[in-house]
């Protein structure tokens, strides 16, 4: 567990307030289609604001939000930013979509209090979600937020809730046959 | 520094002496609960992981109340799939078509759900716990986890107590309470932030029984809350008492506890209200819409499916019947009420009116998969919400309204107060 990279560095990609998971994220007809493969969602991340994010972006990358991003419990845009490996940092989210993010194993901070304030789409970023350190390498700053709770950095390190149990399937079913 | 009654459970089914909100704790729960539009995917979810034994299946209460009478060859599909699971899994507590009713109101009838309990659900409106004085928290997809392990992890939230002031005027119901409530919200008149926060009611609550303490529970879980808490009042113990299937202890909150936010809200003179389309936040008085014409009215749902719903209905209808232009669907919320509303003579008040009875369970207010609204059409209801689309075509006007003022409508044709029916 300890080789998980709870680091992320890379480039900002800077969003506002009020995102909706639905329009805001991907498209309404991932979400009622009920479209839970990553390779299917990818090209449609940010779509209706930002056409071709998924060719720009790069693992590492973080996107930085304003208040209550990604509202409306869904998961499926969560399900493309682990796959392509970026982080979230939000100044607020609905718990049930950061409850959400978390079970798709994505790196994310939420409650970090005018972190929009600090950064701007293309700075050069370092987050170590574990700790709770976001430095803006641009800008030459670095701040501190409430890092993920540790009970919770497992869910993250397998992936989300669909690795955790596996894991934990694995660990039963080892245990029976010893 | 004391707890609120939802700290206090947690801490209980989780074996700690105390917790304070933003704890991580997995509590053990007295129940687990899943309906029948998502068995499906948690089986198959759960069998491609190689998982076939649930870790408590007695305490699994599995519930066919989302779509009952199978309008699609689908529908039937997934009925036959859920009874294979039930059995696979070993659930023995599999209320299926016919046995039980709507998941949020018959546990609380029966006896099984009691004062003080705790469980999990995938369902959102397991905040109607909270009318007996209990706590069901929604896993959403997250089911399949607590059915594998038996729990999950839940972060303790915050708690935000809203205390009512006065008695409520005769024809105002408890939905209306919940209406207006999130319409001060909305309005900036009260100010609280209800994400992720159990929403607790004080003050003047013994005139709410079990219904109206449901009703109580519904409007909150639309704008965000996650549970929601009325503290059992003595009259709601003894019912309880009377129909525990097994012992229970109540919990309240201590004196000094610590809320969020601390709200007040004089119920005294409000009038009948109804939530414009769009949102449950839109309320007004029912004087606003008065004469709006309507085509559809639907009575039923977790928020308005009990015995004293259907009474408040009957009053109206009784006597009386619909206007032409419009269909009314009344879905008692369990079996139980179904067979007393047949013993007492309800049922005939209701078909001779010329409403459709619907089988117990959510109605329309799953997905529309029965009894739906056509574009353009006009419906008022005691749906939980009136969210673009709830009932089916989303250029559809939803108006919410209380079950008496429903009734009153359907009868009328057009939104109506059923004050002046009495």
């Amino acid at each position: 567990m300890s080789e998980f990279a709870w680091v992320l560095k890379g480039r900002c990609y800077k969003l506002g307030h009020d995102v909706w998971h639905a329009g805001g994220v991907v498209p309404n007809w991932l979400i009622t289609g009920r479209h839970f493969d990553a390779k299917d969602i990818i090209p449609h991340l940010f779509e209706e604001t930002d056409p071709g994010f998924h060719t720009r972006c790069k693992p590492g990358d973080i996107i930085v939000t304003g208040r209550n991003f990604g509202m409306g419990p869904k998961m499926n845009g969560y399900i493309a930013m682990q796959a392509l490996g970026l982080g979230l940092v939000c100044e607020t989210m609905p718990f049930l979509a950061y409850r959400a993010a978390i079970g798709c194993g994505v790196r994310v901070m939420t409650d970090c209090v005018n972190v929009t304030d600090m950064c701007e789409t293309g700075d050069e970023l370092e987050v170590n979600f574990r700790d709770g350190f976001f430095i803006n390498h641009t800008r030459d700053f670095r701040r501190e937020y409430p890092p993920l709770p540790d009970a919770l950095m497992e869910i993250v390190e397998l992936g989300g809730n669909a690795g955790w149990l596996q894991q934990w399937q694995t660990r039963r079913a080892a245990a029976s046959v010893s | 520094m004391g707890m609120t009654a939802v700290e206090k459970v947690l801490a209980a089914k989780s074996g700690r002496s105390s917790v304070k909100p933003g704890d991580v704790v997995s509590p053990d729960p007295d129940y687990i609960m899943i309906h029948d539009g998502v068995v499906m995917g948690a089986k198959r979810e759960l069998d491609a992981l190689g998982i076939s034994r649930l870790a408590a299946p007695d305490k699994v209460l599995m519930v066919t109340d989302h779509d009952v009478i199978y309008g699609s060859p689908r529908a039937a599909e997934r009925g036959a799939f859920n009874r294979k699971a039930a059995a696979q899994w070993g659930v023995k507590n599999f209320f299926d078509v016919g046995r039980g009713g709507h998941g949020h109101i018959f546990p609380m009838e029966s006896g099984l759900l009691l004062p003080g309990m705790f469980y999990f659900d995938n369902d959102r409106h397991a905040t109607n716990a909270g009318a007996i004085g209990a706590f069901g928290f929604r896993m959403g997809s997250e089911i399949s986890r607590v059915l594998a392990t038996g729990t999950n992890w839940v972060m303790v939230p915050k708690t935000v107590q809203l205390t009512l002031k006065g008695q409520l005027k005769p024809g105002v119901h408890a939905r209306d309470v919940g209406f207006h409530f999130a319409a001060m919200l909305k309005q900036e008149k009260l100010t609280a932030d209800l994400d992720y926060r159990v929403l607790e009611y004080a003050g003047d609550l013994d005139q709410f029984d079990l219904a109206s303490r449901a009703a109580l529970c519904s409007t909150p879980t639309e704008i965000r809350a996650y549970g929601v808490f009325v503290p059992p009042s003595k009259a709601i113990l003894e019912l309880a008492k009377s129909r525990a299937q097994r012992p229970f202890i109540p919990v309240y909150s201590d004196v000094d506890a610590r809320y969020d936010a601390n709200l007040t809200l004089d119920i005294s003179q409000l009038e009948p209200q109804v939530s414009l389309p769009g949102s449950v936040e839109n309320a007004v008085n029912v004087s606003e819409v008065e004469g709006t014409v309507i085509d559809h009215a639907f009575i039923g749902s977790c928020g308005s499916g009990m015995w004293e719903d259907m009474t408040a209905a009957a009053a109206i209808l009784k006597g009386r019947r619909l206007a032409p232009n419009v269909r009314l669907f009344i879905a008692p919320g369990t079996e139980a009420t179904n067979r007393r509303l047949a013993a007492e003579g309800l049922l005939g008040i209701f078909i001779e009116a010329g409403a459709v009875m619907l089988p117990p369970g959510c109605g329309p207010c799953n997905d529309a998969v029965i009894g739906p609204v056509h574009s353009g059409e006009v419906s008022i209801s005691t749906a939980t919400n009136n969210n673009a689309g709830r009932f089916g075509a989303r250029d559809a006007k939803l108006y919410l309204g209380s079950p008496a003022t429903v009734a009153a409508s359907a009868v009328a044709g057009k939104i109506a107060d059923a004050r002046k029916m009495n």
